[in-house]
């Protein structure tokens, strides 16, 4: 579990599984694109990171290398922290956290 | 042309390869895994019809034809659930001996994008990971997982998916 936290400690990561998310398959240049001032080398890095934590699973396809998320280790994390109590409270707290923020956006001009 | 997406999902269990290979495709008894799903085939090989059915046998949720069956290494399937008219997916089990234990991987290939079948098979690889590791590491699916089978269990299933209309002698 050390791997996984520290893994998502890093905010070019925790994009980068938004990205690969999104996009299943997703290559290593797609992924690169969405950056501005980070190099492929450095994009290589974090990737080795996520994958040592099991939070990508990359596959060869020919020469191209594929990228997908694997969302395990943090369903791991969730089910060591939550109960089925506390997930129906929490989730009624976050959907009025999220619902209350919407309606703050709509209104502002 | 449905676009499709490729869905992953891979754990470690702790456990020998043949612990897993069997209770993935032990036929015939109840899956906790497989939302409680029973397994009839024509036979485990390439090319034989599957089913997953409840345990009483009046329903059959899920239909496909086996693709590859490597045990313990690798089994794959079509799948098309029988209550969503969506073009069929197909799912390949992955096993590999690693350092302390197994690392299982659920690879769901050609799913088509935003369909029921989609948000189906991105919860269920999640359900079937987990509780496959669970069983296998400690005997049974743990409490909250059994209480969720229950509960499946009493669910009215649709007509459609009735068994006579999804017999293992007439290929899909």
């Amino acid at each position: 579990m050390d791997a996984v936290f520290l893994a998502l400690s890093h905010q070019t990561r925790r994009k980068i599984l938004d990205i690969v998310q999104s996009m299943p398959g997703s290559s290593v240049a797609d992924v690169t694109k969405y950056f501005d001032g980070i190099s492929r080398i450095a994009v290589l890095k974090h990737l080795d990171v996520l994958e040592a934590a099991g939070l990508i699973v990359s596959q060869k396809v020919g020469r191209r290398r594929e990228l997908f998320f694997n969302a395990v280790p943090i369903q791991m994390i969730y089910d060591r922290w939550t109960t089925d109590y506390s997930r129906f409270w929490a989730t009624r707290a976050l959907d009025l956290k999220y619902m209350i923020e919407q309606q703050v956006k709509n209104t502002k001009p | 042309m449905t676009q499709t997406k490729q869905l992953v999902h891979r754990v470690i269990i702790k456990a020998t390869i043949q612990q897993v290979w069997d209770a993935l495709t032990n036929e015939g008894e109840v899956l906790p895994f497989f939302f409680g799903s029973v397994m009839h085939t024509t036979g485990l090989k390439p090319g034989a019809q599957l089913r997953m059915r409840t345990p009483n046998g009046k329903y059959t949720g899920v239909v496909g034809e086996i693709l590859e069956y490597d045990p313990p290494y690798r089994f794959s399937h079509t799948f098309r659930f029988t209550n969503f008219n969506d073009p069929p997916c197909k799912v390949t089990y992955v096993l590999k001996e690693v350092d302390g234990g197994v690392e299982f991987t659920l690879i769901s290939d050609d799913v088509p994008c935003g369909t029921k079948t989609e948000s189906q098979m991105a919860q269920g690889g999640g359900f079937i990971t987990k509780v496959l590791k669970s069983m296998v590491e400690t005997g049974r699916p743990s409490l909250g997982y059994r209480l969720l089978l229950m509960l499946i269990r009493v669910m009215p299933s649709p007509a459609v998916c009735k068994t006579e209309n999804w017999p293992l002698d007439r290929p899909l």
